[in-house]
């Protein structure tokens, strides 16, 4: 019995060494806040969008129409199977309309 | 020293900011004004930040005046957000199944020893580089004109690769898979298929890039190249080949990555094509690199103007320069051919006469006679894919 531990423990031990040694490349991508407008739909923001990326995807798309924000949100529920529900898509399309719409429905 | 004599118009010419006529149609000049972001990526200079998460950076224009891309200035595009950021090297595997006479899991090692090194020099570019041009604004990320690079590209031949593992008489598509995920399951991975008949002996499967490990950031260890095509195809972390008898419908190439299946390429906003294809070869562009919006440069001295061109695979003819909004041009000084699918440099010498601003620009030509349209002349497609306007580039000329 107490063979088997330490045997256990050495090859637990030389794997882990193993792994240490060849693990290469640590990187670590640095984190960055790209500031987006407050208020009372930012949360639904916060909740649906960030699954898969960051505030940069919607301030890099500059001022755009409501059909095309509506046509963003769709697709990231649609194409990229986000769980956004129909009134969270609602609250997003206002939100993204209100502060980076260019005024123009379509 | 070269005096120009047609610089003495570019006053007038230079008073329109981008240089261009306007009105018919939307089609503008890339964003050139992103700014530089303060956040440093791994293994990369500060670049343009478009997001961290998945990474998107994009290569400053000042970094176009060499046809070598360093490794640190190389632009990155991620699609999914989780993206391995340890390996296990030795145990990193690029597994080869389906219609194979026998399945491979090849290892790095393997990739480098048991198979002849071959080295190319060749343009990798985002289908969607230059996308800001695109009125009315497409969906997808509105790319300056950054997202590109030349780097040199070491590896194995993918045919050899395949040839090791056997093809069956009825294998017809070779599937390219990495190992990225997107967030939820379900969602499409990006998986590209080629045609075995689009296998040729330049496609590679890099673990080299200018002489180095391939930056993580750009797919380490190793990525498919794919000389002369946009870079959707360029699968980054590559660890998976599937042979098929079928083409197997994906989402990146069907829909994503796509332009009308039309001479022109083009639909408009109201009436998308149906029929699409996907983004393949690489069209005709150039690039200046030097001066830039922020240059100043001086009245009565020689500058010289410098930049970058290249297409998919004929290689570059001539790139001309403009001072008069493209009413008259002048041959450039070519720099060496590193190869028919790399960057090849330009150069210019002017001497501005006048002060105020000054509007330069570049138009290629490639050996099949193809030269770059009028950003106005471009036409519209909803990816926003395949820009390749005439550049423009005004700076301010000070005595």
């Amino acid at each position: 019995m107490k063979n088997i531990v330490i045997q256990t423990l050495l090859i637990l031990t030389v794997a882990f060494s193993t792994l240490n040694a060849e693990y290469s490349k640590p990187v670590k991508v640095p984190s960055i806040t790209y500031p987006l407008e407050f208020d009372k739909n930012f949360r639904v923001i916060q909740r649906n969008c960030q699954w898969c990326h960051s505030f940069g995807y919607i301030t890099n798309q500059g001022k755009q129409s409501q059909e095309f924000w509506r046509a963003s949100v769709v697709k990231m529920r649609d194409v990229y199977k986000a769980p956004i529900t129909k009134a969270d898509e609602e609250a997003i399309v206002e939100y993204l309309f209100k502060h980076y719409g260019n005024g123009k429905l379509k | 020293m070269q005096r120009r004599e047609f610089l003495k118009t570019s006053l007038v010419a230079s008073t329109v900011l981008l240089g261009l006529p306007l009105g018919a149609s939307q089609i503008r000049q890339p964003l050139d004004n992103y700014k530089i972001s303060k956040y440093i990526f791994p293994e990369k200079n500060p670049l343009i930040a478009h997001s961290d998460r998945p990474p998107l950076l994009e290569t400053p224009r000042s970094s176009f005046t060499s046809a070598i891309t360093s490794n640190k200035d190389f632009f990155v595009r991620w699609h999914s957000p989780k993206i391995k950021t340890h390996t296990f090297i030795s145990g990193y595997r690029i597994a080869i199944s389906g219609e194979v006479n026998e399945p491979l899991y090849i290892s790095l090692d393997s990739l480098k020893n048991d198979f002849e090194a071959v080295e190319i020099t060749a343009v990798l570019q985002c289908g969607g580089n230059s996308r800001s041009a695109f009125v009315p604004t497409t969906s997808g990320i509105q790319w300056g004109s950054g997202a590109m690079g030349c780097a040199k590209w070491r590896g194995a031949r993918l045919k050899e690769v395949l040839k090791k593992a056997g093809l069956k008489s009825d294998a017809k598509w070779i599937n390219f898979n990495g190992s990225d995920e997107a967030a939820f399951y379900k969602a499409p991975r990006l998986i590209r298929e080629l045609k075995i008949d689009e296998i040729d002996d330049n496609i590679i499967i890099a673990y080299e890039m200018n002489g180095e490990d391939l930056p993580y950031l750009n797919g380490y260890p190793v990525r498919l190249v794919i000389p002369g095509w946009y870079s959707d195809s360029w699968v980054k972390m590559l660890s998976e080949i599937r042979v098929t008898k079928d083409y197997r419908p994906l989402y990146y190439m069907d829909s994503a990555y796509t332009v009308p299946d039309n001479e022109t390429e083009s639909e408009s906003h109201d009436k998308p094509a149906k029929k699409r294809k996907p983004i393949t070869t690489v069209n005709t562009k150039s690039y200046i690199g030097f001066p830039t919006r922020d240059t100043k440069v001086k009245a009565n001295e020689n500058t010289t103007l410098k930049g970058v061109a290249f297409d998919g695979g004929s290689g570059i003819k001539e790139v001309l320069i403009s001072a008069d909004k493209g009413k008259t041009w002048e041959k450039s000084k070519l720099g060496k051919e590193l190869s028919k699918f790399a960057f090849r440099e330009f150069e210019y010498n002017f001497q501005p006469k006048h002060s105020g601003k000054l509007t330069l620009m570049a138009k290629a030509v490639n050996n099949l006679g193809e030269e770059q349209p009028f950003a106005h002349e471009v036409l519209w497609n909803k990816g926003g894919y395949k820009y390749n306007g005439i550049d423009s580039v005004t700076f301010e000329v000070v005595k």
